[in-house]
């Protein structure tokens, strides 16, 4: 389903579901990019990339509860290649019919679609179903082929099955249980042997007054026999203006990266363990504006690249400004990464303003790092962003971006892009965004 | 090997026909398919008109509140909840990020919209030297089994 084959499979996929389709949502986004790259010692390299993305929802077919869900990308380079792979490239990245049934938030579908339940996290072509049941129970199931990737078949497995059954206690809590088996989804290229990939874990929502909540989950690797991942947050809501949070992130890279099929950079026979806590402080100020500070706290122990041992911090703070009826929005904000010996270490300062008139929409926008130490000699990296476009007719937009930066690979980094955004409603629905 | 596809296919299609009788048996109504009102543009504050609980799911309308932070944690809320966020959200919303193979990079796709929290701004070829040094784990989440084609042009 690759390359120029994919507008074909996606028209001809339309045409019966249209007859029947109620309503029906079209939308696409054309994406046209030039861009000059000078690098020191090298020649100029123009890139001129075309990429059309293109989608299709098709709504109350049949019985009213079936529906369909199409969405690609073609990419065709006009210039010197845009990447070091292939002069085209294109992808379909879901399309399958869905059956909702009108109790129980029940749905079964089939198709090529992504899973994101519990442990799984995954693009498949396959089937997958949920329910909620009585008693506060809930369940979800899936399995299929696991969508490789271009580079060949080892990247995934053969086949995948995974779900996730879940408890609610009235307001108060959800505990979730999920699972995933992958067959022959870790490929070791030292040794040429697959294995399957399998992961449990355990999620959970508390939420025990309205100023309190904690969700978060652990991951087990049962290939390694070893807990991978625990990911917990707590939030509170002293006031209606002030919001606190904390996150406790811990993960055993063994575990963790165990169905990596990219190897060379994560590595899951190098271990390691990378803990990381930290904070945010949200306090909406007045009406427009929203004011955050941040601190990440990161520490990392390796066995291998024991110079990256050591802790890192990573803190700041962000204004956001939104005002005239959400038509301006703006923002600025500074972080400061503090590498652990052996690292680098940046600040990082951004500030943008767009306006959105309903006809007219134009933006700036900036950012910047200063480097601790020198990267290939050169100290900082900038980029400017100016953006301006016109909604032609409501269903049609034109918009364009004009970038310059300079960066420690780029001593001039010059882009130009031009977007045309069409979104075609054949019936009055609701707000999809 | 084709028997225990077979097999597979076969127990998994039961499971989905099961999964259907339960929901044909149940009382409760499902979620509408959308969000029946058309939302403004920017954050949503579901707070705004969602005074209580969103019945559905046992939460407060607090919890989905579009906060800097959650839209930062947004993963720990969709693993659980995904038809709260298909009540508002097509599925194209996601994939401009999470995606098996993503031609763009999300902040180059949506570059006039610099209000929205994306990933990669800016320079980050050359800051993701430093970033994934640090926490590593929070570049594997995207492109530890998927997306990763332009990371083997250098990380062969």
């Amino acid at each position: 389903m690759k390359t120029l084959r994919l507008p074909s499979a996606l028209a001809l996929l339309l045409i019966p579901a249209l007859v029947h389709a109620a309503d029906f949502e079209g939308y696409g986004t054309s994406i046209f990019r030039l861009e000059q790259k000078a690098a020191p010692g090298f020649d100029k390299k123009t890139i001129i990339p075309f990429t059309q993305f293109a989608g299709a929802d098709l709504d109350q077919i049949a019985d009213g509860n079936l529906s369909l869900h199409l969405y690609g990308w073609e990419r065709v380079d006009l210039g010197d290649r845009s990447t070091s792979e292939k002069n085209s490239d294109g992808d379909l990245s879901y399309g399958f019919l869905a059956y909702r049934f009108p109790k129980a938030n029940a749905e079964v579908k089939g198709g090529r679609f992504f899973v994101n339940q519990g442990v799984a996290s995954e693009q498949l072509d396959g089937v997958g179903a949920r329910t909620d049941l009585a008693g506060g129970f809930g369940v979800s199931a899936f399995g299929g082929a696991p969508v490789k990737l271009d580079r060949g078949s080892n990247t995934k497995g053969d086949f995948i099955a995974g779900g996730r059954g879940s408890y609610r206690y009235g307001n108060l809590l959800e505990v979730g249980f999920s699972g995933l088996h992958e067959t022959g989804g870790i490929f070791d290229p030292t040794t040429g042997v697959k294995r399957d990939r399998e992961l449990i874990g355990g999620d959970l929502w508390c939420g025990p007054s309205r100023f309190v909540e904690v969700n978060g989950h652990t991951y087990y690797d049962m290939s390694r026999e070893g807990v991978a991942e625990h990911s917990y947050q707590l939030l509170l809501r002293p006031f209606k203006t002030i919001g606190v949070s904390g996150l406790y992130n811990q993960a055993d890279l063994v575990h963790f990266y165990a169905g990596s099929n990219l190897r060379s950079l994560f590595n899951p026979d190098q271990g390691g363990m990378v803990r990381s806590y930290g904070g945010t402080v949200t306090w909406y100020a007045a009406a427009p504006l929203e004011l955050n500070a941040d601190y990440r706290h990161i520490h990392r122990s390796d066995n291998f690249e024991t110079e990256l041992n050591g802790g890192s911090d990573r803190f700041g703070a962000e204004a956001r400004i939104t005002a005239l009826d959400k038509k301006l929005r703006s923002g600025v904000s500074y972080h400061r990464v503090s590498g652990a010996t052996g690292f680098n270490s940046y600040h990082e300062g951004r500030g943008y303003v767009m306006y959105d008139s309903g006809r007219y929409i134009g933006s700036l926008d900036a950012i910047g790092q200063i480097y601790q130490t020198r990267i290939y000699n050169s100290k900082n990296a900038f980029e400017l962003i100016a953006s301006t476009g016109m909604r032609i007719m409501p269903q049609l937009t034109l918009s364009g971006e004009l970038s310059y930066g300079q960066n420690p690979r780029l001593a001039d980094d010059l882009k130009g892009l031009v977007r045309l955004t069409f979104n075609y409603v054949a019936q009055g629905k609701g707000a999809k965004k | 090997m084709t028997r225990v596809k077979l097999l597979s296919l076969l127990l998994i299609i039961a499971g989905a026909l099961a999964i259907s009788a339960c929901a044909v048996v149940s009382k409760q109504a499902s979620l509408p398919s959308w969000h029946p009102e058309q939302l403004g543009e920017g954050r949503p504050d579901c707070t705004e008109c969602h005074e209580e609980q969103i019945k559905a799911v046992g939460k407060p309308s607090q919890t989905f509140k579009h906060t800097t932070e959650f839209v930062r944690q947004h993963r720990l809320y969709a693993s659980q909840d995904e038809k709260v966020c298909a009540l508002c959200h097509k599925f194209s919303f996601c994939n401009a990020c999470h995606a098996n193979e993503l031609e763009i990079k999300p902040s180059t796709f949506l570059g006039n919209r610099p209000d929205r929290e994306l990933p990669h701004r800016g320079d980050y070829l050359t800051l993701h030297m430093i970033d994934g040094k640090a926490d590593p784990t929070s570049c594997y989440r995207c492109h530890g089994r998927s997306n990763n084609e332009r990371c083997v042009s250098c990380h062969k």
